[in-house]
């Protein structure tokens, strides 16, 4: 067991979770999505592309493009949820939350190409 | 060059051809439009219209094609309508005139020569992967390329007689092989075929005639020196000439199916080796063929047995020559000599009742399966070895039941595909032949524990950049890589693949049966012989640094800046602390 690869598949993993705890719901819908757990969830992805530099190897390349992705989505989601929120109300209205909730199952998709890109390179390495 | 020469024998000839039609067509379509244009309509509001030019054209481009189609700009008057009927006639017979041109163009067999030469000479020019230039399509030329075809290696194939070349286009090779008909000892035929092309790999001139070859050989040589060529030859004039010229390998399939025989009859460890090594049918590793001591009958004394005789001699095996036309001051002194066919009468004579084995090597394949009969009703106990001339007659060879099988044509081709396939097998077995038969017997005996029974696979790598990345790295970084770490397995460290490394080339220079210790180096050339589900773990090997440091010292790294990080402080640490601890 590679104490490494542990915190890595930890934060891949959590991130690809967190991705899907936010989207979950009615799209619209600004009650069914939590901004917290969408600022968690960058966080957690730059925490796993930082884990990710240095290594040299093709599965390592192709990891890091697919978090970068992610996290590019993910920001740009948040972005979106503060232009949209209204100051007095405190919650994006149905389009605004539409938008977001898009966009962050854009990131959603990069998270499970990264998932699947790490259990394949487990699995097929054998060891 | 010769593309542009191509194209303008093409244009030139569709330009003489199609030259009287078009003017034909010019003639009626512009008398028609213009006629249609000056003819009166209808009289609208007292004044007489005339059709616009762009109408007339519009109008004479559907007529005069038969398409009929219905729409007319405007209602005809009785002028116009006479003028249409005029039109029609006219230009339906310009158009069935130039059609007609045009498939007698395309039939035109000059013209098709010109297409096809230009076709094959984009193909070519356009191909990236390296290929091989294959000079005849006869038995060697298609089984050198069926093989060639198995390795995933690209040929371009030339040879002058068409039925060759369409049998080129049934076949259903895995990888693309474009095929020309014509005199491969033309230069122009050589230079489009891709002689100087860059990802050309080597020419190989198997024509049935020595005088094409070395035409062939001659010109490749001129065209392009750095250009590697293999060339068939069975004249000994011819064979000097060629050997004289620098990067030309002269085949001699003569030689090579007496090499075989010999083998046979004395190294049949080494025969076998090899046939399993070139996936010869129904060989198994580590069973020889049994062959009886004593003196061999040879039936036929041409160009192959003169070579038979020689190489047998010259091991100390005793030789029997049955040939009608065979001179007895020739075969040296000693030699039994029957001057005849080789039938029951003359078999008798050469005393086949004690004779360890007969070889059948005329170069008629009637004349050696009756020889093969009449040996069966004389003595059933000797060795048959039989040479098959045409690849046609093979069911019938496989009945007679005879103990071996040599077919120069399949001997020969192989040859070629081990020199441009791996180099190194060739010269591992004249290795091998060149030392006691239980060094031979050692190395099958490993490769069985190895392979086991299925089929060999042998490929080459090169530590290289291209090929083993990481290994290059992992070298120029100052690391040293032993063979035997290589090839271990990163699924169950340490334990290594079942593979075998047969030979390393280093600098123009081969090391034979290299020790599990022996260190490599950049720019090596490396032999396996494994099973084809080996090669997959060792390419990971080759090109993931981590599994190959993993392979080498057992120790799975960290791969990003954190950790290696972390690990380095800890290895730090640990170094610091040492010292301390044991302090008093």
């Amino acid at each position: 067991m590679n104490f490494e690869r542990v915190v890595f598949g930890f934060f891949i993993i959590l991130t690809l979770s967190l991705n899907v705890a936010f989207v979950a719901g009615g799209g619209d819908r600004a009650e069914h999505h939590n901004v917290w757990i969408l600022t968690l969830a960058i966080i957690v992805n730059l925490v796993a592309i930082g884990l990710k530099l240095g290594d040299r190897s093709q599965t390592g390349a192709l990891l890091l493009a697919s978090g970068l992705v992610a996290c590019f989505l993910l920001i740009t989601a948040r972005i979106v949820w503060i232009v949209v929120e209204p100051a007095d109300v405190g919650r994006p209205g149905p389009e605004g939350m539409a938008d977001i909730v898009s966009i962050a199952t854009g990131a959603l998709i990069a998270n499970i190409v990264a998932t699947v890109i790490l259990v394949g390179d487990t699995l097929l390495s054998r060891r | 060059m010769t593309q542009t020469s191509d194209i303008d024998r093409v244009a030139m000839i569709v330009l003489r051809y199609m030259r009287r039609p078009l003017f034909a067509l010019l003639l009626v379509y512009s008398v028609g439009i213009v006629g249609m244009a000056l003819m009166p309509g209808q009289v609208v509001d007292g004044e007489t219209t005339y059709m616009n030019l762009f109408h007339a054209f519009y109008f004479f481009t559907y007529t005069a094609t038969t398409t009929g189609f219905g729409e007319l700009p405007d209602g005809f008057s009785n002028e116009q309508r006479l003028w249409t009927i005029f039109c029609l006639y006219t230009g339906v017979i310009a158009w069935f005139y130039a059609l007609g041109s045009l498939i007698g163009l395309v039939q035109n067999p000059h013209f098709t020569q010109a297409m096809d030469r230009f076709r094959f000479a984009r193909k070519v020019e356009g191909n990236v992967e390296p290929f091989i230039i294959l000079c005849g399509f006869g038995d060697t030329g298609s089984l050198l390329a069926r093989g060639l075809s198995d390795h995933q290696k690209r040929a371009v194939i030339l040879d002058s007689d068409p039925e060759r070349i369409k049998a080129l286009g049934v076949r259903d090779y895995s990888v693309s092989m474009p095929g020309l008909c014509a005199d491969a000892s033309a230069p122009r035929h050589l230079l489009a075929a891709g002689v100087e092309h860059p990802a050309c790999l080597a020419l190989a001139a198997l024509t049935n005639d020595d005088d094409v070859n070395l035409k062939i050989a001659v010109m490749a040589r001129h065209l392009n020196p750095r250009l590697r060529v293999i060339c068939r030859s069975t004249s000994a004039r011819h064979e000097a000439n060629l050997r004289a010229l620098e990067n030309v390998t002269v085949v001699d399939p003569f030689e090579i199916f007496a090499q075989l025989v010999y083998w046979a009859i004395a190294r049949p460890e080494l025969h076998n080796l090899n046939a399993w090594f070139v996936g010869a049918r129904g060989v198994k590793l580590g069973v020889p063929v049994k062959v009886p001591r004593g003196d061999w009958i040879l039936c036929g004394y041409g160009r192959m047995g003169h070579w038979i005789q020689r190489c047998l001699l010259a091991h100390g095996v005793g030789v029997r020559i049955i040939d009608p036309g065979v001179d007895s001051s020739v075969a040296g002194d000693g030699t039994v000599i029957v001057q005849a066919h080789a039938d029951h009468a003359s078999l008798v004579t050469a005393g086949i009742d004690d004779a360890a084995g007969v070889v059948a090597a005329t170069d008629r394949d009637s004349d050696n399966l009756s020889t093969l009969l009449s040996v069966m009703a004389l003595n059933p106990d000797t060795f048959r070895i039989v040479r098959q001339n045409s690849h046609e007659n093979q069911v019938a060879f496989d009945a007679a039941r005879a103990d071996l099988v040599l077919q120069h044509s399949l001997t020969t081709a192989r040859r070629i595909l081990k020199l441009l396939v791996s180099p190194l097998i060739q010269e591992l077995i004249e290795w091998l032949e060149e030392r006691e038969p239980a060094q031979t017997e050692a190395l099958v005996a490993r490769l069985q524990g190895v392979v086991g029974t299925e089929s060999p696979h042998l490929w080459s790598v090169r530590l290289v950049a291209d090929e083993a990345p990481a290994v290059v790295d992992y070298l120029d970084a100052g690391g040293g890589v032993a063979l035997g770490a290589l090839c271990r397995d990163a699924r169950a460290f340490p334990e290594g693949l079942p593979c075998e490394v047969l030979a390393v080339r280093r600098a123009g220079q081969s090391i034979m049966l290299p020790e599990k210790t022996f260190p490599l180096d950049v720019g090596d050339e490396l032999l396996f012989c494994s099973m084809h589900r080996v090669e997959p773990l060792l390419q990971a090997t080759f090109h993931n640094l981590y599994t190959l440091r993993y392979v080498l010292t057992g120790v799975d790294e960290s791969r990003g800046y954190l950790f290696a990080w972390l690990e380095e402080r800890l290895r730090r640490r640990r170094a610091g602390h040492k010292p301390n601890g044991r302090r008093p």
